[in-house]
């Protein structure tokens, strides 16, 4: 993987943020005992996890990793970050901890969880490093007293054009000033993104640069014909459908891949895991876990369909459209239906409306009943031929 | 009016609230130089506060980390780069194209903050 193989090796070989890199490496030089944590705040793909691993790394100290979202209660915390707050190696190295995804500190569970980083701060004998997502989140704003905040902004597009050409050049890739141009921006500052969409462009010939321009069809065939996670990632993520509507459509798809039947199990369950957990995603309004969604997709799932083909609805466009528009027509007769005859709309459209059809292959009947709900020409078509069925 | 991150600017007069949010949002103020947007200015919001307040449409620009000049005019990203969103410093059009532009912006980086 190129964001592996490229990732920085010093907090100079980093891009964006430049000045938030010196002012964190100043606190953490100047840090002193009972001196204030840095919380950092910025969006995913920024490089705030790379920053501080490569500072500890500069430093000599031990990182010390913790996902707070993952230990959410004080009793975990406790268990997890007790013995780095106080102790330093025999050999007197120093301990960084990193305490990710604070503002995952929400809910009931949390109870004392906020109060025990606030005083780990005050008693650690080492320094202390937070990150959140949300700079307006409840916890954010909590633990403002015991933090410096310091914000992390995505790289401008010409900078992650910069790292792309760099790397293009390394791996003797020919890649056209335009097509950068379009890695660059369809990352939306997500450095990771762009080294992917440009290392799955070597891999892939074929692949068109545009993000966002990329058909349905086209990005799902990608998706199955992926050599790797990475690749079927990069096709997910350029569809710009709903992640419900992707789902849907690839468990369609699936369904009609010719699958054996173990493997189309295997499948499908993978598929109405994702469902679930996009169900939850929006029960919770955790929006972050979003990008789980695509990971486990690419993760799972790819591997078990890779090779067979997109399959969309067996219907031609056209055919849709009519089925689409005639039901939209019989909506509309059902409403007029049931205003005239003091019934609601659904009851018409399941009971009366039936034997009102069956009546209008009658062709006096049927222009009493148009004139009678002032319908125009365009419904005795409708008429016609849902009597004819 | 035009801001370029990192480098002061003035304003007229704008009455305390507006004032009071501008310091809330994390904009600098010193008597004798001004207001400046600093990597902690939250400055989408900051922009929204001096645009409702003086009516006045804010460009904001960044400047280039490796010769210090203003790096937007005639920059390709200049319609699609969020300039309110992203990182402080950037690269110029002269600076940009070269081709050792990768180890300029490294060293650039190391003399400017060290």
């Amino acid at each position: 993987m190129w964001v592996e193989k490229y990732r920085p090796k010093r907090p100079s070989e980093m891009i964006g943020n430049e000045q938030v890199r010196f002012v964190l490496s100043a606190w953490l030089a100047a840090w002193k005992p009972g001196g204030k944590a840095a919380l950092l705040m910025g969006p995913p793909g920024v490089g705030k996890t790379t920053l501080v691993a490569l500072l500890a790394k500069e430093r000599g100290m031990n990182l010390v990793e913790l996902n707070a979202s993952d230990a959410r209660t004080k009793e975990r915390l406790r268990v997890r970050m007790g013995e780095a707050v106080n102790a330093t190696s025999l050999l007197g190295e120093r301990s960084l901890i990193f305490l990710d995804e604070v503002d995952g500190l929400a809910g009931r569970s949390d109870y004392g969880a906020i109060d025990f980083i606030k005083d780990a701060v005050k008693e650690s004998q080492n320094p202390i490093i937070m990150a959140a997502n949300d700079p307006d989140s409840d916890e954010v704003r909590k633990l403002s007293s015991s933090t410096i905040p310091m914000r992390f902004r995505p790289p401008p597009p010409r900078e992650v054009e910069m790292l792309l050409r760099e790397i293009a050049r390394r791996e003797n890739l020919e890649v056209g000033e335009e097509e950068l141009r379009a890695y660059a921006t369809g990352a939306g500052g997500d450095v990771r993104n762009a080294v992917n969409s440009l290392q799955s462009r070597s891999t892939s010939r074929a692949e068109t640069y545009k993000d966002t321009a990329i058909s349905a069809s086209k990005a799902f065939n990608m998706f199955f014909e992926a050599k790797d996670s990475a690749e079927a990632a990069t096709a997910l993520r350029k569809l710009s459908l709903q992640p419900f509507e992707k789902i849907r459509e690839l468990q369609r798809s699936v369904l009609r891949s010719g699958l054996p039947p173990e493997k189309l199990a295997a499948a499908m369950r993978i598929i109405s895991n994702v469902d679930l957990a996009m169900g939850r995603i929006v029960k919770s309004g955790d929006w972050r876990m979003l990008r789980y969604i695509d990971a486990q997709l690419a993760n799972d799932l790819q591997p078990l369909v890779r090779g067979s083909k997109y399959s969309q609805d067996d219907l031609p466009f056209t055919t849709l459209l009519r089925i689409w528009n005639d039901s939209k027509r019989i909506k509309e007769v059902s409403e007029k239906y049931a205003a005239r005859a003091h019934t609601s709309g659904a009851s018409a459209r399941s009971q009366d409306l039936p034997f009102v059809f069956f009546l209008c292959s009658g062709r006096r009947f049927r222009e009493e009943f148009e004139r009678a709900l002032d319908l125009d020409e365009g419904y005795d078509k409708l008429l016609s031929k849902e009597a004819a069925r | 009016m035009n801001v370029v991150v990192g480098g002061w600017f003035t304003l007229p007069r704008l009455g305390r609230d507006a004032f009071a949010l501008l310091m809330k949002q994390g904009v600098v103020y010193d008597k004798a130089m001004g207001f400046k947007f600093d990597p902690l200015t939250d400055i989408q919001s900051a922009v929204r506060t001096i645009r409702s307040a003086t009516g006045e449409d804010v460009d904001v620009m960044l400047r280039c980390l490796i010769c210090s000049k203003v790096a937007c005019p005639g920059c390709p990203y200049l319609s699609v780069c969020d300039r309110t969103e992203v990182s402080s410093l950037c690269l110029c059009e002269e600076h940009s194209p070269e081709k050792s532009v990768f180890e300029a912006y490294g060293k650039a980086f190391v003399t400017s903050f060290s």
